[in-house]
């Protein structure tokens, strides 16, 4: 049997969250592929056909949705590979921080982004 | 620990490609409040943008990347999933041939989609 290699500490907070968020994202990075490459062409995007998508409600909340766990997920494998690799002290406080400080900028971003599209929350 | 070296190397690469991605299509910021027969027309900045970028093979080729990059993180995300969850402990060396079996299969047979109308 091959060795099982892992930068969490399995059954820890964040290795669950990390995990749970991986079963969401298999899902919904497959979807975002096949939708935005193989139904649509990236080639033929334009302003008007993204905005048509993302002033659906559904379909507006399962990106938002798809931001945050895809930031959550990337971010938190990110410091764990480091902290795995041996970061340490006031090293591994300011890369946290800088990690959530980068976050959060991207999700603002990725809201902003969101809402110009749908013209507010398309309620 | 082949698989979790690649695990990581796409993750960081996906990442990356996370902020990217949003700063492209925040462009659909200042495009919302263009006038509506500049959108209709697609000379709006956020459709300009993502033509301009998608007329270059080279970006068409990152695309490919890409893909190989985030199917490889998928199926061996399923991968660990399952082995976390104790099944298929036994043949994770077999499981992990798959993924880049097939991670290679779908990226070769995605080629002509990707670089339709760029070559």
């Amino acid at each position: 049997m091959a060795e099982h290699y892992s930068s969490f500490t399995k059954g820890g907070r964040l290795w669950f969250v990390q995990r749970l968020t991986a079963a969401f994202l298999v899902i919904v990075l497959a979807f975002h592929f096949f939708l935005l490459h193989f139904v649509n062409h990236a080639d033929e995007v334009t302003f008007l056909m993204s905005q048509a998508r993302m002033r659906n409600l559904t379909y507006y909340s399962l990106m938002i949705l798809f931001l945050f766990t895809a930031t959550f997920h990337g971010v938190n494998g990110v410091y764990n590979a480091l902290v795995n690799q041996g970061l340490t002290g006031t090293k591994r406080k300011v890369t946290k921080w800088t990690l959530v400080a980068a976050s959060i900028v991207l999700l603002v971003q990725g809201v902003r982004t969101a809402n110009a599209w749908a013209g507010g929350v398309p309620l | 620990m082949w698989a979790w070296i690649f695990h990581k190397f796409t993750g960081w690469v996906l990442v990356g490609y996370l902020f990217t991605h949003i700063a492209v299509l925040s462009t659909a910021i200042p495009a919302a409040s263009a006038d509506p027969s500049t959108l209709a027309a697609s000379g709006d900045i956020y459709t300009q943008t993502i033509v301009t970028l998608e007329e270059l093979l080279l970006v068409r080729m990152l695309e490919v990347g890409l893909l190989a990059v985030a199917v490889f993180h998928i199926l061996n995300g399923l991968r660990l999933l399952l082995v976390d969850l104790g099944i298929g402990l036994e043949s994770q060396d077999k499981s992990f041939y798959a993924s880049v079996m097939l991670t290679g299969a779908i990226t070769v047979a995605s080629v002509p989609t990707f670089l339709a109308g760029a070559l």
